[in-house]
């Protein structure tokens, strides 16, 4: 029937694919940060691939099963533990009435994706499970909350091949689109941005990632303000980068440099702080070709 | 004039002009619209703003090249006729004081007016819906008499309440919750603007029109207003 949540963590979240056809309302994307650990942790119970999971970033949670149910745990590498014994990520599991599911602290990776067979059930608000804590819409995990599911038993063991297991220690290279105003940025501007390596600052969220490094030195920094796509790279005042995530404002009016490829966001949702970023030119039809190979396998196309 | 670029793996913008114009926001309306009947097989969203579209397709359907082709057809064939059919007149009854009212005061003495005088130049005028987002529901209303408009604040505040109305330059707007912002506060709403009414989604869209009225403080209390 449903979790019991014993410890909410510092930041646990339902979130689904996502709130589209409400951005001229105002209202921003939302949805999972990491698409790729999503996509799996649904894969892997035969879920549908928009259902909803909780995404746990950093740890501190600890939920009880109140019945038999099949999960799987993907993304992060958050200490997951079943009744206080290492557990299996990546992989399905099933779940018996009475197990304590725990994730204590971030050993690879900052955000694990908790999928239960069927979907969590939280109340659909604006065509989506997904809470958006910038627009008060939902909340976060809290203690006593019970997070409804099907009970669900199931014969099938399915996993991910360890190679196909991202490392998210790994340095990451954020492939960019040259969108919205690449062009008006000069070429010493576009230089500076591409030839140097950027660290992640402590200012990012879900709304957006701030990065540290060589300022861009700009002249007009405010224009009229316009639609942002999810991964839009923009330069604040201070010359600085600012990668608009999924819960970013709907529109803005900072001068955007391109926008990033969304797979490439995936992996950048698992770094922490202080991580080191760089940027690299990437094509709209491979991008489309990568992602459409992507949707394909999951199922979202 | 219009202009079609890269906004995204998924997503193209469209510009139907370079500086805000008051034609602009039906007219863009009215292309969605078009758009809308026309790939409503392609079409994730839709986000409107001053002068542009930002249009968010499905790439399992349709490729960047092939899709902006057919935008840019549409486009050109287009008629903008910048009809106000299907645009609505929204009334907001506003609190203009020196308690709800934060900034008003410092305002008055700027601009060398009374109290009347200021009231009547806000709610005199029909303001038009130019744009939606920043947060929900928030919506940009101009244009703001010269006499009243003034700056954003130097240092943005903390905590504005839900309901206040406030003046940027030649842009006004009501905050519908509770937020941080720096926009001079002039006067508060009883309407509850906020996600909490989820019919509050579909209250403005963009090439709407704003009219906002004076009520008392008396009013304003009796309607649940807080101070």
């Amino acid at each position: 029937m449903s979790f019991k949540v014993i410890k909410p963590g510092f930041l646990a979240t339902i979130q689904d694919y996502g709130r589209f056809t409400h951005g001229a309302h105002g209202l921003s994307q939302s949805g999972v940060m990491d698409e790729h650990a999503y996509g799996w942790a649904n894969h892997l119970l035969e879920n549908s691939p928009t259902d909803a999971v909780l995404e746990i970033t950093f740890g501190g949670v600890e939920l009880q099963a109140l019945d038999d149910c099949a999960i799987s745990v993907c993304g992060a590498d958050l200490d997951f533990k079943v009744n206080n014994q290492t557990a299996l990520s990546w992989h399905s599991v099933q779940i018996q009435k009475g197990d304590v599911l725990s994730w204590t602290l971030p050993k690879h990776g900052i955000r694990a994706y908790l999928a239960v067979k069927g979907g969590f059930d939280t109340e659909v608000l604006f065509d989506s499970r997904s809470v958006n804590l910038r627009e008060n819409i939902g909340s976060k995990l809290k203690a006593d909350e019970m997070l409804i599911c099907d009970s669900s038993n199931i014969e099938f063991d399915h996993f991910i091949a360890p190679q196909y297991i991202p490392n998210y220690d790994k340095d990451i290279v954020l492939r960019l689109l040259p969108s919205y105003q690449y062009h008006q940025f000069s070429k010493a501007q576009r230089v500076l941005f591409f030839n140097q390596t950027y660290t992640i600052s402590n200012a990012n969220d879900r709304a957006g990632c701030r990065l540290n490094g060589v300022p861009i030195a700009i002249e007009k920094s405010k224009m009229i303000s316009e639609g942002m796509s999810y991964g839009s790279v923009e330069i604040a005042t201070d010359g600085l980068p600012i990668v608009l995530l999924k819960d970013a404002p709907t529109i803005g009016g900072y001068p955007k440099i391109g926008t990033v490829f969304s797979l490439d966001l995936a992996k950048l949702a698992q770094k922490q702080p202080h991580a080191k970023v760089r940027f690299e030119l990437m094509d709209i039809h491979q991008a489309q070709k990568q992602r459409l190979k992507f949707n394909q396998f999951f199922g979202l196309d | 004039m219009h202009k079609i670029i890269l906004a995204g793996e998924d997503s193209i913008l469209i510009y139907f002009g370079s500086k805000i114009d008051s034609a602009l926001p039906k007219n863009i309306a009215n292309f969605a619209n078009a758009l809308k009947a026309e790939f409503s097989q392609l079409i994730i969203d839709l986000t409107p703003s001053y002068t542009s579209l930002l249009v968010h397709y499905d790439l399992s359907k349709v490729n960047y090249l092939t899709f902006s082709a057919e935008v840019q057809n549409l486009l050109t064939n287009f008629e903008f006729s910048n009809t106000t059919e299907d645009s609505n007149l929204i009334y907001i009854p506003v609190y203009y004081g020196f308690e709800s009212g934060l900034d008003l005061e410092r305002l008055l003495a700027e601009k060398n007016l009374n109290l009347d005088e200021f009231i009547k130049i806000h709610s005199d005028k029909e303001y038009l819906v130019y744009a939606i987002g920043f947060s929900p529901v928030f919506t940009f209303l101009g244009e703001v008499d010269i006499r009243i408009q003034a700056p954003r604040l130097a240092t943005p505040r903390i905590k504005i309440p839900a309901g206040s109305v406030g003046i940027a330059d030649s842009q006004t707007a009501v905050y519908p919750t509770d937020s941080s912002g720096g926009w001079n506060i002039i006067g508060r709403t009883v309407q509850d603007l906020s996600l909490k009414n989820p019919d509050n989604l579909n209250k403005f869209k963009t090439g709407d029109r704003v009219k906002f009225y004076s009520i008392t403080r008396e009013e304003f209390i009796e309607h649940g207003g807080q101070l």
